[in-house]
């Protein structure tokens, strides 16, 4: 059974004439990590912000556990059912990295007792150190940045995990610390891990990808 | 709760921006606190000063319009005038006084001998002619009990018509006492000296001590104080006719609001009062009094109005900058899942953070320096109120009204910040940081944060 559905969804942005994206469908499912392709300005954004809940789609539906977002309450959506990794982190700048991840549990609704704890181990998984975390985002480096978003995505334990770019602006020893903890994810926690990315190493670890191109997303690789 | 700790650490994340903020508060709320506070004690002396002065309604003829007209006669006010006039909505508390010279019938007056009338009736054919003044009938005239100067010793004070009291003095020199029936006479007359002697028939309900001065200047009864009869001012106008003349009656009247005033002057009017008469309050006495402390509390009240508008305008314009600064941060919040209402409570819960650290601080420096303000604000307007009379007065007219009055301006209030008044600041405080915290929200609302971050990308 598919976690997220994509039914045949078009999007344009408002004012402009073209489909970005213009009838894709697809299904992705819970334990596999998906990587999605494409030329740069080819929608891999876009498609992510609308699986996201960010906006809704102008034609076609996507579906959360047979559930139309356009339906549901998007704000818990976002807060409870997945988590992003975007391309330009956006992290709340002038907080530090674990006062981050702490409102994102709070937002979340997670309850932990000790959600600063929980959230200096999180950091810890993804390379960050207990004094990096206190630091103030905007003092952190493009790789931390990277690396706190990963964490906060994580930090409320959804079930859709999705990124753009997530490796983008990490080394590759990084880069590999990183595709292992979203594989176990996947494979290890069940859960459903989606990526756009231009790295050959992530689709070399990817159970599925997808191309878009021109508005169409085409499968490369199924299973 | 995380709502509440993330806006403190807000509070404090964008300590530049919000100290600029705060300074526009924390200047909006001292001035209030300023204003307010000079406008609430003003208020308070105002009202006090009201009710003192100024109520008071004079009557009296227009000696300029008297002059135009060249007669020589005043009209008068009668007695039902007066009466009338005392039924009005706008007056407060009124008092009608009466007074006659009159002359024994079968009874003696002190000091009789040193001189004044016989005390008897002179007739000559059918026409009356003046009696010879030796005593004075009072109606309604009872202020040296009050004061404590006159007692009663013996018996009650007049309540019905035709009783009266007499002093120690004139009781024992004729050998009266309560119950008794005394008779004097009154001259009346018309304008055309038309004479009538009316014989009133008193009961003494009561003998009183009397402490007063005996006399004035000189030792003669009818302006020796114990020959005043004392009794009611229906006892003494019930006989007169309306065109009589030979009893002086005042009236004084009390508003209930000097600003009653122009209200009042039209309805004596309607009611048939003369406009050779003018119709004033004490109002010179009072404008010098309480003068400076209006003006003061006018400018307080503008500068405070203008300062509340201002202000408002320029918080507005800062939250909004600063929202458009933050609306980066507030799309991550709703990318993370926040609710509007809940991003929209924390900015709210911000500015009344701000607000009640300003509130704080406003409040002790304003009540501080409230006072040397009020200060100066008031000599200014003590200075151009004495200028205004030097250099308002009409020369070769002098004011009878201010002659005498020795009543200075009130030249200090003492500005103290009552419970009454923290609660309006506060209750401004508050409209303040929502004001601010609409502008906010009505932005966030207007860019659609979230989308911003799909632009970001
Ligand atoms: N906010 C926007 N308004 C209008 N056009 C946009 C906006 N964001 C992206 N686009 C356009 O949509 C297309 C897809 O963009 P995007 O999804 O960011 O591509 P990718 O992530 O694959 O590089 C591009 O042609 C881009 O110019
Ligand atoms: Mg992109």
């Amino acid at each position: 059974m598919s976690v997220l559905t994509l039914n045949n969804v078009s999007y344009k942005y408002e004012g402009t004439k073209k489909n970005v994206l213009a009838g894709i469908s697809a299904e992705f499912e819970m334990g596999k990590v998906y990587a999605i392709v494409g030329k740069s300005g080819s929608g891999k954004s876009t498609l992510l912000s609308l699986m996201a809940g960010l906006d809704v789609c102008v034609n076609g539906e996507i579906m959360y556990n047979g559930k139309d977002l356009k339906k549901i309450d998007r704000d818990i959506y976002r807060a409870k059912g997945i988590g992003v990794i975007f391309q330009a982190f956006n992290l709340i700048t002038n907080a530090t990295a674990v006062e981050n991840i702490v409102l994102s549990m709070n937002i979340s609704g997670v309850n932990d007792k000790n959600k600063k704890s929980y959230a200096y181990a999180l950091l810890e998984k993804v390379g960050i150190d207990c004094e990096t975390a206190e630091r103030k985002v905007l003092k952190l480096s493009g790789g931390e940045q990277q690396r706190v978003g990963i964490a906060r995505a994580l930090s409320h334990n959804p079930d859709i995990v999705i990124a753009d770019e997530p490796t983008g602006n990490l080394d590759k020893d990084t880069e590999a610390d990183v595709l292992g903890i979203l594989t176990s994810l996947a494979h290890d926690d069940g859960k459903c891990v989606i990526i756009v990315t231009h790295s050959r190493k992530v689709t070399s670890i990817a159970d599925e990808i997808w191309g878009i191109n021109d508005g169409k997303m085409i499968p490369v690789k199924q299973q | 709760m995380y709502i509440f700790q993330n806006a403190l650490k807000n509070v404090v994340r964008n300590k530049g921006r919000n100290i600029l903020i705060g300074i526009i508060i924390f200047a909006i709320i001292t001035t209030t606190v300023i204003t307010l506070g000079i406008n609430n004690t003003a208020n308070g002396i105002i009202d006090d000063y009201k009710t003192r002065f100024g109520s008071e309604v004079t009557i009296t003829p227009d000696m300029q319009k008297i002059m135009k007209s060249g007669t020589s006669l005043t009209p008068r006010i009668t007695i039902e005038q007066r009466k009338e006039f005392s039924q009005s909505k706008y007056i407060k508390e009124y008092k009608l006084t009466a007074n006659a010279g009159i002359s024994g019938e079968n009874i003696k007056a002190v000091d009789e001998a040193t001189g004044g009338g016989s005390g008897t009736t002179g007739m000559v054919g059918d026409k009356s002619e003046f009696i010879n003044p030796t005593m004075q009938l009072i109606g309604n005239q009872f202020d040296d009990f009050q004061k404590g100067i006159r007692e009663i010793t013996d018996g009650k004070m007049p309540e019905n018509d035709n009783e009266c009291i007499v002093s120690k003095e004139l009781a024992e020199l004729n050998n009266l006492s309560v119950g008794d029936v005394i008779d004097v006479t009154a001259s009346l007359f018309t304008d055309d000296i038309d004479v009538r002697n009316v014989i009133y028939t008193l009961t003494i309900t009561g003998i009183y001590f009397d402490g007063t001065e005996e006399y004035g200047m000189f030792a003669n009864p009818y302006l020796n104080r114990r020959n005043e009869v004392l009794t009611t001012f229906e006892t003494i106008t019930n006989v007169v006719q309306t065109d009589e003349n030979g009893i002086t009656v005042g009236s004084r009247y009390f508003l209930k609001d000097p600003d009653m005033l122009a209200a009042f002057t039209t309805e004596l009017k309607a009611k048939g009062l003369n406009d050779i008469f003018k119709v004033t309050t004490d109002e010179n006495s009072y404008n010098r009094v309480v003068g400076p402390v209006e003006g003061l509390r006018s400018v307080s009240i503008t500068f405070m109005i203008i300062v509340l508008i201002l202000g408002s305008i320029i918080l507005i314009l800062l939250t909004s900058i600063a929202i458009r600064e933050r609306k980066y941060e507030i799309g991550v919040l709703r990318a993370m899942g926040m609710k509007k209402i809940k991003v929209a409570l924390g900015l709210w819960v911000e500015m009344l953070t701000i607000t009640a650290i300003c509130l704080v601080i406003g409040i002790g420096i304003g009540s501080i320096i409230a006072q040397p303000v009020s200060n100066v604000l008031l000599e200014g307007q003590i200075e151009n109120a004495q200028s205004d009379i030097e250099g308002g007065n009409v020369p070769g007219f002098v004011d009878m009204s201010s002659i005498g009055t020795s009543d200075e301006p009130i030249s200090k209030l003492d500005i103290s910040l009552g419970l009454h008044t923290t609660l309006q600041i506060i209750g401004i405080s508050l409209m303040l940081a929502t004001i601010a915290g609409l502008a906010a929200i009505i932005k966030i609302t207007k860019y659609e944060p979230i989308k911003i971050l799909m632009e970001r990308n």
